[in-house]
């Protein structure tokens, strides 16, 4: 007796279509994506209705937290290494090639600069979790630190735009302290980061 | 796709039957659409969506100050407010001349737009009402020690909103300004 078959649909569908699409996303999401960087505090930024976004490169943030600790940061790694060297020049630390391969890599920092050394000297991890007493931003005793970073960064690269990210509530002084350091540094222009809000009418 | 139908047309000859079978071109792709997705998800997750936005500042170089403050503006012209501690706004208009008897009516707003705009936009008319153009109006933001972060990006922010012309973050120096921190009791170191 010859066989009847009955065709059997399969049940596979089809997966190309799927798949462009997976990958058309990926792509965009690849070019698009901009990691977040390592957060030593957290801020909350207040909102406002400027329109400008913040550029992407030559950035030198200043970061306060709701304390009132300044925290400071350079995008461009090989300018964190020459701001280095004209730190451990200015304020005789000596460091070596492994504590300047830490500070490379360190998006944002905040101590004094005198104790940079130890701080570079720790593993990666407990630097993620080591306490930050903040910049030095008094000034008594002759001390210019936060002016000295300005000055130096600016002079390593001079296209550097200066950002300063503060709390929501942090308290006026705590900025004003930091304006004083840049304008004494002759730096009279600077963005401040919010977050985007609608505009209201 | 690349299948052909080859359904028996009725009067073929029996041994064209005996084919080498075709190899099917299609492959699997499940798995490259797992792996597309999972990398999807995590660039997802690790990447930061809403780019913060900034807010230019510009503040007069200390050398300039002083050249700025020879040509003086008058105070008709002017609007202070004072940034307090728990969102607050001192907001005052001083007149023209200045002595004993004068009276200086203080306002205490807050940053809703019932509060600071409103204040923002009955100066706007004055001015404009008194020298014609409410563009001269001349906003003097003095923010107190106290006063939050908030506090100066919102009346910042107030200024763009209601298109005003010139205005500027001063330190709260005035006889005025110690009188109002003092009774507000909020001190301006």
């Amino acid at each position: 007796m010859p066989k009847v078959k009955i065709p059997r649909k399969s049940t596979a569908v089809d997966m190309t279509a799927m798949c462009d699409v997976a990958f058309l996303l990926l792509t965009f999401f690849i070019l698009t994506t901009k990691f977040r960087p390592q957060e030593v505090v957290a801020i909350d930024i207040p909102s406002s209705t400027a329109q400008i976004p913040i550029p992407d490169r030559d950035i030198m943030l200043f970061q306060i937290a709701p304390d009132g600790k300044v925290f400071f940061g350079l995008d461009d790694q090989p300018t964190r290494l020459k701001l280095l060297d004209r730190l451990s020049a200015q304020y005789s630390l000596s460091l070596s090639d492994k504590q300047k391969d830490a500070f490379r890599t360190l998006e944002t920092w905040g101590m004094d600069i005198r104790s940079l050394p130890a701080f570079l000297e720790k593993t990666p991890a407990e630097r993620a979790t080591a306490p930050q007493a903040g910049l030095t931003i008094d000034t008594t005793g002759g001390n210019h630190q936060v002016e000295d970073l300005i000055l130096f960064s600016r002079q390593e690269n001079n296209m550097l735009r200066i950002a300063i990210k503060a709390d929501k509530t942090t308290e006026y002084r705590n900025f004003d302290k930091l304006i004083n350091a840049l304008q004494n540094r002759k730096v009279n222009k600077f963005n401040l980061i919010t977050s985007a809000r609608a505009k209201r009418e | 796709m690349a299948e052909m139908n080859v359904s028996g047309g009725g009067g073929h000859k029996k041994d064209k039957k005996v084919r080498g079978k075709k190899m099917s071109t299609r492959v699997d792709l499940t798995p490259m659409v797992d792996l597309g997705f999972l990398l999807i998800t995590f660039f997802m997750l690790a990447t930061t969506f809403n780019k913060p936005k900034t807010m230019e500042v510009n503040k007069p170089a200390k050398d300039d100050i002083k050249k700025e403050e020879e040509p003086p503006i008058k105070m008709s012209k002017t609007a202070t407010l004072m940034l307090g501690k728990g969102d607050k706004i001192y907001a005052y208009v001083s007149p023209d001349e200045i002595d004993e008897t004068t009276q200086i009516s203080l306002d205490s707003i807050d940053y809703s737009p019932n509060g600071l705009r409103k204040f923002i936009q009955r100066r706007q008319n004055e001015v404009q009402a008194q020298w014609g153009n409410k563009d001269d109006l001349f906003i003097m933001i003095k923010p107190l020690p106290s006063s939050s972060f908030k506090n100066i990006v919102d009346a910042l922010d107030e200024m763009t909103i209601n298109d005003v012309k010139r205005y500027a973050i001063l330190a709260p120096n005035d006889p005025i300004d110690s009188l109002i921190a003092l009774r507000a009791g909020q001190s301006r170191k």
